[in-house]
């Protein structure tokens, strides 16, 4: 059962790929809560490892001030690329970002220009969500970076058999949350929600999952909702439309030329 | 103890031996010119941070929305969300007699980016005309002229030129959060760059004319985050921001007026803590003059020893003997007063009015947010001054205090005899 959570670690921190390695939630073998963890990253890395996708999403962010939606087509190649793309609205449609390992560029079609994120802008906001660039980069870290241990294993209020999982940093590992804690789906594996917490243990955000939905004969969660902990009223939702799993694509789609391409 | 003849006594006094006399009233009157000085000078760097500080960029007084403060978010603009006539509140604050001239601002944090180099930037939108008045980090520009409205030209400070490899004329692409969401971003031409001095400001801020930032960055125009005020005395900031505040009914306007001590307080507290200072410099000063006097007039009276013998056997009382060396105490200490006012007037008036630079020693130094041209420059401080005078008097007649119990001590048959 680790693998899948592990996975969906990863799947809750990303944006880009996150449906693909939902995906891999299911297809995954059932397995007994006391697997080694040595043993579950390498099966997670195994999957993750070359797995590619395609989809579209909408992203719908409700802040105080404003409120926008977005139309994205994403594509994603194991943990170390990603491509998205605005389709809408209009303004913005072309802005693309790409994330290839550790590095982030965006590109900006009314001026024609790619920018590539500086390391102080990594705790930024991704295109305006509560998503920020770090959420991109560091998702292929978090299998690594993280001890997973067992927190809760029972009924929640509703009466579904969860689990829950309590991810504390390794030591020097280069992360930026105190801890995480997760609730997941005993039955099928589907993730409920996730709780980030800075090193004082304050809550920071909560990410929710569901509309659990089958996509190209996988079911994955087929919306997440971010809420950030201080601004109760705001939030950001991904909900897919499209996505369909290993495309074919390899790394070299993921260039600086792929991302200018306009549409 | 009786004034004339023991003022008259002590006065002659000094005139026995003159040499020591005016050694002493010399060690005396360094000590005064040493206080005098170094307060002087103190204050004058003082005085040069608070107006350094305060008119390089910030202004020595800042009106905002009640809310901007500490977080400095881009929706709370001056006036809320409807924003407000920016002409009209300009007129009313600049009506105050003390107010040189008011410059609205608006920010926002973004990228610049050139090429391969991008920095993380805050972007400050300014009127160009009122800004070169207020303050000086624009006026002059190290290159090329300010940016004209309109027409997508910003200035950048000589930091970030660096970092970004860009010169006058290069092109920039700035990326900002719009107040709308939007991912705002536009190409911008460097018309020219600007120097503080201060490293981390020159670095990081983008200067382009307030309307263009608003464009950017989808604010209204009657949507500023900041009206800057440039007084014609700095150290009165905090009375002038109160009448101001009074005068614009800031709290029903939800709007809130700060003068700089509030928005630089390590500035502040420098200044309070150099106050404090000066106490120390006179106490210092004086004690260790005291240490001479008191050795002096200890020599002074021993040589005496048989004059008060006989003052006392005639039938002078302990009490006279006591003052006399008192009043020449004091004798000695207006001499020294006049010394010391001799010296130092002339050269106070030079330094203040018109001080030399010691830039060819030090260079420029950057201290508390202000960049500094080392001058002998040296502020007015009566308090001190008056302390210092008031200082001289009290350390003439305390050291003299001791040798006069002495003098007055003196056992008059004993002495006679030559024992």
């Amino acid at each position: 059962m680790l693998l899948e959570v592990v996975t969906s670690v990863t799947d809750m921190r990303s944006i880009a790929t996150a449906l693909t390695t939902a995906g891999l939630l299911a297809t995954a073998a059932p397995a007994v809560a006391q697997v080694d963890a040595r043993e579950i990253i390498d099966r997670v890395d195994r999957l993750l490892r070359g797995d590619s996708s395609r989809g579209v999403a909408t992203m719908e962010v409700v802040t105080e001030h404003w409120e926008r939606q977005m139309t994205m087509e994403l594509w994603s190649l194991g943990t170390d690329y990603s491509l998205v793309r605005l389709r809408a609205p209009q303004k913005d449609a072309g802005t693309a970002t790409l994330k290839a390992e550790a590095d982030i560029w965006n590109y900006l079609p009314k001026v024609d220009r790619t920018i590539k994120v500086p390391v102080s802008m990594m705790g930024g906001s991704w295109m305006g969500s509560h998503f920020t660039n770090d959420d991109l980069v560091k998702e292929s870290r978090l299998v690594e970076d993280y001890d997973v241990e067992l927190a809760f294993d029972g009924e929640d209020p509703e009466g579904v058999a969860v689990w829950e999982f309590r991810l504390t940093p390794k030591p020097e590992a280069p992360v930026v949350w105190g801890s995480i804690e997760y609730r997941i789906r005993q039955s099928d594996d589907m993730p409920f929600w996730a709780k980030f917490y800075d090193e004082d243990g304050e809550l920071v955000r909560t990410m929710e999952h569901g509309e659990y939905t089958e996509f190209d004969d996988r079911t994955v969660p087929g919306v997440m909702t971010i809420y950030p902990a201080d601004k109760p009223d705001e939030r950001t939702t991904i909900r897919y439309e499209e996505l369909e799993f290993d495309v074919g694509l390899d790394a070299s789609f993921f260039s600086l030329r792929s991302l200018q391409r306009r549409r | 103890m009786t004034g004339g003849p023991w003022w008259r006594i002590g006065w002659r006094n000094l005139g026995r031996n003159r040499k020591r006399t005016i050694l002493t009233a010399l060690g005396l009157a360094v000590g005064y010119i040493a206080v005098v000085f170094m307060v002087g000078w103190a204050e004058g760097i003082t005085v040069e941070l608070i107006e350094n500080a305060t008119s390089l960029v910030s202004g020595q007084i800042e009106i905002h929305d009640a809310d901007y403060r500490p977080e400095r978010s881009l929706y709370d603009t001056i006036g809320g969300r409807e924003g407000t006539d920016v002409q009209a509140l300009l007129r009313e604050i600049t009506v105050d007699a003390s107010v040189v001239v008011a410059a609205p601002r608006a920010y926002a944090g973004g990228l610049v980016s050139s090429g391969e180099a991008t920095s993380a930037g805050s972007l400050m939108g300014i009127d160009p005309e009122r800004e070169v008045v207020l303050t000086r980090f624009l006026d002059p520009l190290a290159a090329g002229r300010l940016p004209t409205a309109g027409a997508n030209e910003l200035v950048v400070g000589e930091e970030m030129a660096q970092q970004l490899a860009v010169g006058v004329g290069d092109e920039l692409v700035v990326v900002a959060s719009g107040a709308d969401g939007s991912l705002a971003n536009d190409l911008y031409t460097v018309a020219g760059i600007y120097r503080t001095g201060l490293v981390e400001f020159d670095a990081s801020t983008a200067v382009m004319p307030i309307t263009d930032l608003q464009t950017l960055v989808v604010l209204d125009p009657g949507r500023i985050h900041e009206i800057a005020v440039a007084t014609t005395d700095p150290s009165a900031a905090g009375e002038t921001a109160d009448r101001l505040a009074a005068a614009l009914g800031a709290t029903d306007r939800g709007i809130a007026v700060a003068p700089w001590p509030e928005l630089n307080p390590v500035l502040a507290e420098y200044v309070a803590l150099a106050d404090s200072l000066y106490w120390i410099f006179i106490v210092v000063i004086f004690t260790i003059a005291s240490f001479g006097i008191a050795n002096t007039m200890l020599m002074a009276t021993f040589e005496r020893r048989r004059e008060f013998a006989v003052m006392l056997a005639l039938g002078s009382s302990p009490g006279s003997i006591v003052g006399s060396v008192l009043y020449e105490a004091l004798a000695i200490g207006f001499v020294s007063l006049a010394l010391g006012a001799v010296v130092t007037t002339p050269l106070m008036i030079w330094f203040y009015t018109a001080p030399p630079s010691l830039e060819w020693l030090y260079g420029n130094v950057t201290l508390q947010g202000a960049l500094l041209t080392p001058t002998l420059r040296v502020g007015v401080n009566v308090t001190a001054w008056t302390w210092a005078t008031i200082g001289l008097m009290l350390t003439a007649l305390v050291a003299a205090f001791y040798p006069a119990v002495r003098a007055a001590r003196v056992p008059p048959a004993d002495t006679l005899s030559g024992l």
